[in-house]
């Protein structure tokens, strides 16, 4: 999963030639054989290495503040997304929906590699949904739909069909 | 900005370091276990930090770079890294042993719940030869490390003597003015006993599954 995640950031970033990857553990985490120096660990890790190599350091925020919001939902994809019970989802989806609600991308009015890997973490609870739960988590949804249209982010994963036209007007009664 | 936490919270501690560390100027603001900080999140979340630009950041390792950028030092490679599995492979262990020490009295079981994660810890320090952990300066990653640990290691039975580099390094950071001054003011010298009420209102640590192990919810 995570291999396949990096391999479309390669892609998208427009990275020539493709990194030689492994994994470690039971938890599958993906390596990164450096040339440079030691290997590195961890999906986010290297993330953002591939998009300082692709000099695109406004995929990682452009003031200290989006930085550190880029940082904090970079961590909450691989604490939340990677491993959860069936009760978290819910909570998982009403958070991200109050966030959202105000906001374009998951850095504010900017795309950063934040909504990309939200994104990829995000996809398979998404194809889950029933078309009520996707109204339900309406900003969730206009965001989901944005990114998986967005030029080169979605690569390896199918397209999750989002209507536009609400079908029960009448859930709040 | 302004920086809210709560008392015996041991995810404050690291914060709190951050901020004496770094020199940062931030106003810390001590509120209740279950005050709702950050607007968008269902479940009251400390430590907060309300960014100048009106954003709330939750996540205490970002909040510990922030300060540290802000204060002129940007995250390494190497620094991210050890963020990264603090978070992901360190915090679940750790959330474990915490419950059992300090709700349920079984202390002594801590070292067979956080082996596997020290082991991991004490080995890269064994292969380095600088004093902190990223280089010769203390660095974010020292600091969430050291924060992280201190609650647990603070007189358990978890034995450091035969880990020699590890021991070296974790009474280096320890032994910082700052580090003291922080967790004099989250656990305020009372040690487990503190962190009580904080974590008697967290749900209790599950062994998390993988999702390949989740069955699908969705309708064929």
């Amino acid at each position: 999963m995570a291999l396949r995640e990096l391999s479309s950031l390669e892609k998208y970033l427009g990275l020539k030639k493709p990194n030689k990857y492994s994994t470690q553990g039971d938890k599958k985490i993906p390596v990164l054989q450096n040339n440079n120096g030691p290997p590195l660990v961890g999906l986010v890790t290297i993330a953002c290495h591939l998009v300082k190599e692709a000099k695109r350091p406004e995929l990682l925020g452009d003031s200290a503040e989006s930085r550190a919001v880029v940082q904090q939902w970079l961590e909450f994809r691989v604490t939340r997304l990677d491993s959860y019970s069936k009760e978290d989802i819910k909570t998982i989806l009403k958070d991200l929906n109050a966030y959202l609600q105000d906001k374009v991308y998951m850095a504010g009015n900017q795309f950063t590699l934040a909504d990309t890997l939200i994104y990829y973490g995000i996809h398979p609870l998404i194809v889950d949904l029933a078309i009520q739960e996707k109204e339900q988590y309406v900003n969730v949804t206009r965001w989901f739909n944005h990114i998986q249209h967005y030029p080169g982010i979605r690569h390896h994963l199918p397209p999750v069909v989002v209507l536009r036209n609400r079908i029960y007007t009448s859930r709040h009664h | 900005m302004k920086l809210f936490v709560s008392e015996g919270n041991p995810h404050c501690l690291k914060v709190l370091a951050a901020v004496e560390v770094t020199g940062v100027h931030c106003e810390a603001q001590y509120v209740s276990h279950e005050e709702k900080v950050v607007p968008f999140l269902s479940r009251p979340a400390l430590p907060a930090l309300l960014l100048p630009n009106g954003q709330h950041l939750f996540s205490s390792n970002a909040i510990c770079r922030y300060m540290f950028e802000v204060s002129g030092v940007e995250s390494t490679e190497l620094c991210n890294q050890w963020l990264e599995w603090e978070a992901t492979d360190l915090q679940p262990a750790l959330l474990q042993a915490l419950h059992m020490t300090v709700l349920q009295g079984k202390g002594s079981e801590v070292s067979k719940v956080i082996q596997g994660p020290l082991n991991y810890l004490v080995q890269s320090l064994s292969k380095i030869n600088t004093p902190y952990l990223t280089g010769e300066a203390v660095s974010v990653a020292d600091v969430v490390l050291w924060a992280a640990l201190y609650p647990i290691l603070l007189d358990s039975g978890v034995a450091l003597g035969e880990h020699k580099s590890f021991k070296l390094w974790f009474d280096r950071v320890n032994g910082m003015h700052a580090c003291q001054t922080a967790a004099q003011k989250v656990l305020q010298g009372k040690g487990h006993e503190c962190m009580k009420s904080y974590m008697q209102r967290q749900p209790a640590p599950q062994i998390s599954q993988c999702r390949d192990m989740q069955p699908s919810n969705s309708t064929p």
